[in-house]
């Protein structure tokens, strides 16, 4: 990964590509590439569909290696929907077949003229950017069909459904996953939207005659590999809890906790939710013929997805998320995996977030569009952003634009980005995150728990309730960092209560690139990246008013245990301060 | 454990199935069951002492219990009252799932819906509370307390056994009402348990019995 490809979509005559050297950027991947490099070269006040935005795709620090758990991908730009800097990252097979190439990043600039619809194809000899009006709106799903026909089943596909053609702000970017569906997306803030602003409609990767990336020490690498998947395998939630009931295990306990939010965020439990609750979701999913256990990506060893058939046994799509089984079910007040599990199928074929697309839907339930519950109408829904009606499309523009057109008092976004699955009245530290993180309300933006073993600001006490600051801020910084790594964060886990296996990720990085890697370093690497999206952020208009939850969060208890957000803006505002 | 209602009479359904089909009666694990146990005592007495399960494994396994919706941070001083909800749960994943843990690194981030013990013990003897498992501790728990027994609600017995296919009926090995054999049409029909409110539901697998012939 020592060369960085720029492909100037509006160059005179057509599309250039320049492929250089990695120059500045050595060393870096994921968030902490695409973030920086956003933040020097993108104008922060620039249109984030207009020429001047940047979309920069970069695989992690060690994607495209024997490691374990590498193949993360992550996607930076200025958002449409926030207009925040962003990265949105995706497992899938592109982050590996692309560092396999040598690339640090492929970043797309400019914006053709005319109406032209572009592939790129990257493999050993080059890249080539071709006009392709024969993919012109097509959806994930009929895009990747066509493609194989041509490119075969040896290479990995990124592209953008009909929403991200229509610059929708809800579009997302889909990579395929190892049976080549297009399953996993970069989901949030719109960056789907920029792709289709610089008319790419998808990039083909061929690592065809390409090698895995050979580390500065492999014996050491191979042996700390080793120890890292023998603690991944050992550890209850990496080992066992995520590959037999995935993400959507949580679904049960939040609902137990009060902290689930139902109806658009009026209340914190839903009567139906043992009915869209993993273990549930597990067992149909087995009945079916499917399966409960799924790697996004080879070399997965947590495989936390799925496959989810229909009641014929035949695939309808990959394993709702538990945040997609919230947003499309409880939020929208409905109780049934498989309106559930078809809405997911639309939203990857489509291309649009399931997140932003599920509460927008919410959002339009709560102003009387269709009825919370209505299965048929919110599948109804979907097909009019698939269609791109104008009620589709101020649908496909997330629940913010969702709100305003329909007059919606209760809009659970910041920064314009919706909430995800938690609610910050129940689990009052998650909602110091949504405030403040860099991307909108996001809660991957604090997810890595390994604080505690990373000593990232020293310990906390955890029974102290004072402590959620500091715990958001830690939880941000190390997030940071293991984005850059092209790392899963599921992996939190294991490092978090198993110190060897923390040392053996630290092993692997460190004799991957041929250094000594401490803990301090993950925390300035990660202290680095923050920095930089907040500058950057500064820049573009926003301050720390804009680090706040709506206000309703504030005002309105939520049942069943009565409580409003409590935190002080005052006390947000030194979230960042370290 | 007690293993009826005080001083009330329920309707007692045993049944003998296939192993297989143990899963079926998870659901009613998951949505909360009634069990009958002397209260006024701790989490951990309960889980170790009444019900039999290992200290370790509680230690180790169920990280994560909720007290009427409430976090548990420590099994000893939480109190089991007549009605408690108590549900456990093994590690999960996520920020969220970390949060949740009993007296995790991050317990202060749900510090608002932390259970906070008052002291008072309440009555203690017999007492009746509501239970649920979820995720792992279902298939590692699940099976001994429907062996010992478990109050459900009859509406939704009387629904679960209404949707159950021919396969499920040809695994049972015994069904018995009250002591006494019944047919698979009257649990079907539901009529077995009309104007019941909760029915005492244990089940045993027929290879623990060496498959005991039906009825």
């Amino acid at each position: 990964m020592d060369k960085i490809a720029r492909i100037d979509m509006g160059a005179a005559g057509g599309p250039k590509v320049t492929v250089g050297p990695v120059g500045e950027y050595a060393g870096l991947g994921g968030r902490a590439l695409t973030s920086l490099l956003i933040a020097k070269e993108v104008h922060p006040l620039c249109h984030a569909l207009g020429a001047e935005n940047k979309l920069v795709i970069a695989p992690g620090m060690l994607s495209g290696t024997t490691g374990s758990m590498t193949g993360r991908l992550s996607v930076g730009c200025k958002s449409p929907l926030t207009g925040t800097i962003k990265e949105s990252n995706a497992g899938g097979q592109a982050a590996q077949v692309l560092a396999r190439l040598g690339y640090a990043a492929v970043v797309l600039e400019g914006k053709p003229e005319g109406d032209d619809l572009y592939k790129i194809f990257i493999n050993k000899d080059g890249i080539q950017v071709i006009v392709d009006n024969s993919l012109k709106l097509l959806d994930n799903y009929p895009v990747i069909e066509k493609l194989r026909g041509e490119y075969g089943d040896k290479v990995a596909y990124m592209s953008i459904g009909t929403a991200g053609e229509r610059k929708l702000l809800a579009a997302s970017i889909a990579c395929t996953d190892p049976e080549l569906r297009p399953t996993r997306h970069c989901g949030r803030g719109g960056v789907g939207a920029v792709m289709g602003a610089k008319r790419v409609k998808a990039i083909i990767l061929d690592d065809a005659g390409m090698k895995m990336r050979p580390p500065v020490d492999p014996d050491k690498y191979r042996d700390a590999n080793r120890k890292f998947v023998e603690g991944l395998r050992k550890h209850p939630v990496t080992g066992e809890g995520l590959p037999a009931y995935g993400t959507n295990v949580l679904t049960n306990v939040l609902n137990e906790a009060g902290g689930y939010p139902a109806y658009n965020f009026k209340g914190g439990q839903f009567p139906g939710s043992e009915k869209l609750s993993g273990e549930a979701q597990a067992q149909l999913e087995i009945d079916r013929g499917g399966t409960a256990t799924h790697g996004c990506h080879r070399g997965c060893v947590i495989q936390c997805s799925g496959i989810y058939n229909d009641k014929d046994g035949h695939y309808l799509t990959k394993q709702p998320e538990y945040e997609t089984v919230w947003s499309h079910g409880g939020h929208c007040g409905i109780d049934d995996l498989d309106t559930v599990a078809m809405l997911d199928f639309m939203d990857d074929n489509i291309g649009v977030d399931t997140i932003e697309m599920g509460v927008a839907i919410g959002v339009a339930m709560d102003a009387g569009i269709i009825e919370f519950g209505d299965r048929e109408g919110a599948i109804r829904l979907m097909k009019e952003v698939q269609q791109g009606t104008p009620l589709g499309r101020v649908l496909g523009s997330g629940a913010a634009v969702t709100g305003k057109v329909f007059g919606v008092e209760r809009v659970p976004v910041v920064k314009d980005q919706a909430l995800p699955a938690y609610d910050p009245r129940a689990i009052q530290g998650i909602g110091v995150t949504y405030a403040t993180t860099t991307q909108g309300a996001d809660h991957t933006a604090g997810y890595a728990i390994a604080t505690n073993i990373l000593k990232v600001g020293g310990d906390v006490d955890p029974l102290k309730t004072e402590g959620q600051i500091e715990l958001s801020r830690n939880l941000q910084i190390a997030t940071a960092a293991i984005d850059s790594t092209g790392m899963c964060l599921f992996i939190a886990f294991a490092i978090m209560d198993q110190p060897e296996t923390f040392q053996a990720l630290l092993d692997m990085l460190g004799s991957f690139h041929g250094i000594t890697m401490t803990g301090d370093d993950v925390v300035a690497l990660g202290k680095k990246v923050l920095s930089a999206e907040r500058d950057f952020n500064t820049r573009a208009g926003f301050t720390r008013h804009h680090d706040r939850l709506p206000r309703f969060f504030y005002n309105e208890p939520i049942a069943p245990h009565n409580q409003t957000f409590m935190m002080k803006d005052e006390e947000l505002d030194e979230v960042f301060n370290w | 454990m007690v293993t009826e209602k005080r001083g009330e009479y329920l309707l007692r359904l045993s049944l003998t199935i296939d192993p297989a089909e143990i899963g079926v009666f998870y659901p009613f694990l998951m949505q909360g069951f009634q069990v009958v146990v002397r209260v006024g005592c701790s989490i951990r007495e309960l889980l170790c002492d009444q019900f039999g399960i290992d200290n370790e494994y509680v230690l180790g396994r169920i990280t994560t219990v909720f007290q009427n919706g409430k976090a548990i941070d420590d099994l000893d001083a939480a109190i089991v009252r007549d009605g408690t909800r108590l549900t456990l749960s093994a590690a999960m994943p996520g920020l969220v799932g970390a949060t949740m843990r009993r007296g995790g690194f991050y317990a202060a981030m749900r510090g608002s819906i932390t259970h906070k013990e008052t002291g008072e013990s309440g009555l203690s003897g017999g007492g009746t509370i509501t239970m649920k498992l979820f995720n792992l501790l279902l298939p590692e728990l699940g099976p001994d307390f429907l062996k010992v027994g478990i109050g459900v609600a009859a509406a939704d017995l009387a629904d679960f056994f209404a949707k159950r296919p021919s396969t499920f009926w040809r695994g049972c090995r015994q069904l018995l009402l009250d002591g006494k054999p019944v047919e698979p049409e009257r649990l079907m029909g539901g009529e077995a348990f009309f104007g019941e409110g909760t029915v005492w539901l244990s089940v045993t697998c027929w290879k623990e019995d060496k498959e005991p012939a039906r009825n």
